[in-house]
């Protein structure tokens, strides 16, 4: 029972980075059709610079916000100086972002080094809870993207802002219709994406080490989630984000470790197969006109 | 006083020409109709009109202001809305929610809270089904619900594109009376795009007839009803909604 209980908790905080990364692929795709696969660069940006401010003496929690920030800002201006003019051409936007992905790995490469980042536990202690020794950061990782997943839900789900925002991937030239500004919150969208990719790569540098190219593992994850759980759905990045990181977590404990990866894309692949629009029900782009 | 005018307005959708020069006007507290048959333009005209399709050419001022090309976010800003073809109701948003949309370019939150009273008790089917999906109403419920979010945004003109459609003759009278209470009751002007002629002939005090993008006759509505074209296009349509 306590292995079942620390492999939870280990899933569950690997899930929490995926969730991170899914919530804004999800939001990105749903509102503007921007296929994004410069997304997971982002999270390994926000890694780097997370390990570069840590290195340089700042405290873990500060390097966290300025990874948001500084990830925050790359968003804005990949958004409006790039995606915002392949807005009508999606395809050419998806190629655009492989394109910006190889750049970034290389501008990483180019201003630190090719080598893996690793930083000391932020935290390096181990809470006991009712008998059980859980390792405080993951708990924190699980604890802080749960926060991240209410706020947003319920942003989205309440405010003003967030009903103009569904009703806008619900029928951009409706929404556009009643006032609402839907370049701008294409762009505040990206943005919040971006912030939440700086997040994560925060929080993943915390548990595990980064190179420049774990983008491309965590993209591909990213992925998986938004679709398994319906793109342009919230609710349903979180539902793929757990799924996904309970079959790696429990695969990884007690079926062949090896396969992780392999078990949690089946996952996908069947659930796209069986239910293409996601297991929550999502949009399939931006309504065409 | 002239409200809307577009002069020598041209569109086209990548090299299909809509549109090569089509000029209307709309007044103050006038409603105003678009006919003509399936694919003369109409719908494309409201577009272009409310900002959702930019014009190739032409001015359309409003209010004595040149908005050409402004895009359908500010045009809803300053006063001109359009109710879309087919409601394009959010099915996912309630009832109240919709309504709250409409208002979105308003700030004055009490009077934006009046307002959705106000349409509750004009369209008294709102307010039994507030908290409902829009995507579970029927289609009259629907066709009042989009007039009501279109009105919650107190246009100055209102663009009707096809309110009529898919509607039995009985809810084609509520619309009918519903369109003369937007000029009395909620004081803008109406222009109104209507493939049933029987209702655009009732309501309107002046038309134009639009024929291959092209207008082909206009006038005070006695006029046009008799005009050669009406007999052509609507023959055995017009007494239905009457």
């Amino acid at each position: 029972m306590e292995i079942f209980i620390q492999q939870l908790v280990n899933s569950l905080s690997v899930a929490s980075v995926t969730i991170l990364i899914g919530i804004g692929i999800t939001l990105i795709f749903g509102l503007a059709g921007i296929v994004n696969f410069a997304h997971g660069e982002f999270l390994m940006v926000g890694g780097m610079i997370t390990w570069f401010l840590v290195t340089s003496g700042l405290n873990f929690f500060l390097a966290l916000v300025g990874a948001m920030i500084f990830v925050g800002v790359l968003g804005f201006i990949a958004e409006r100086g790039l995606f915002r003019f392949t807005l009508e051409q999606p395809m050419n936007g998806f190629i655009m972002s492989i394109g910006v992905s190889v750049i970034l790995q290389h501008v990483v490469i180019r201003v630190f080094n090719e080598v893996q980042k690793t930083i000391p536990d932020p935290i390096g202690k181990v809470w006991v809870v009712g008998g059980i020794d859980i390792i405080a950061m993951r708990a924190i990782v699980v604890l802080l993207t749960a926060v991240v997943v209410a706020t947003t839900y319920f942003g989205i789900s309440r405010s003003r802002y967030g009903i103009a925002l569904r009703a806008s991937i619900a029928d951009q030239d409706t929404a556009a219709l009643m006032g609402i500004p839907v370049r701008r919150y294409v762009t505040g969208v990206f943005v919040y994406g971006s912030v939440l990719a700086g997040l994560g790569g925060a929080l993943m540098i915390a548990l595990f080490p980064i190179t420049p190219f774990t983008g491309s593992v965590v993209i591909i994850r990213g992925f998986a989630v938004s679709l398994i759980g319906g793109l342009g759905n919230v609710g349903g990045a979180v539902a793929g984000g757990l799924i996904l990181g309970l079959v790696d977590g429990l695969s990884a404990g007690y079926g062949s470790p090896e396969w992780t990866d392999a078990y949690s894309l089946v996952v996908m692949i069947v659930i796209l197969i069986v239910r293409p629009q996601g297991l929550l029900g999502g949009t399939l782009g931006p309504r065409a006109t | 006083m002239t409200l809307l005018q577009v002069d020598h307005l041209r569109t086209a959708y990548g090299v299909v020409v809509v549109h090569r020069d089509v000029s209307l006007t709309v007044d103050q507290d006038e409603i105003v109709t678009i006919l003509g048959p399936n694919g003369a333009g109409k719908s494309t005209l409201l577009r272009a009109i409310s900002g959702l399709l930019r014009p190739k050419n032409g001015i359309i001022r409003f209010d004595g202001k040149d908005v050409t090309g402004l895009p359908a976010d500010r045009m809803a800003g300053i006063g001109v809305v359009m109710v879309p073809e087919g409601r394009r109701i959010f099915p996912d948003l309630t009832v109240l929610e919709n309504l709250r949309l409409g208002a979105y370019c308003r700030k004055e939150g009490d009077a934006i809270e009046a307002d959705i009273r106000l349409m509750e008790s004009y369209f008294d089917v709102l307010s039994t089904k507030r908290n409902a999906k829009g995507g579970e109403l029927s289609g009259g419920q629907q066709q009042m619900l989009a007039i009501a979010r279109g009105l919650m945004a107190r246009p100055r003109v209102l663009l009707l594109d096809e309110p009529s459609l898919g509607l039995s003759p009985m809810l084609i009278k509520q619309v009918r009376s519903v369109i003369n209470d937007v000029r009395t009751k909620f004081s803008a002007a109406v222009l109104l795009v209507e493939q049933n002629a029987g209702l655009a002939l009732a309501v309107a005090d002046r038309g134009y007839l639009l024929q291959y993008g092209q207008i082909v006759a206009s006038g005070p509505i006695a006029a046009l009803r008799d005009h050669r074209l009406m007999h052509e296009l609507y023959l055995g349509q017009g007494r239905g909604a009457r």
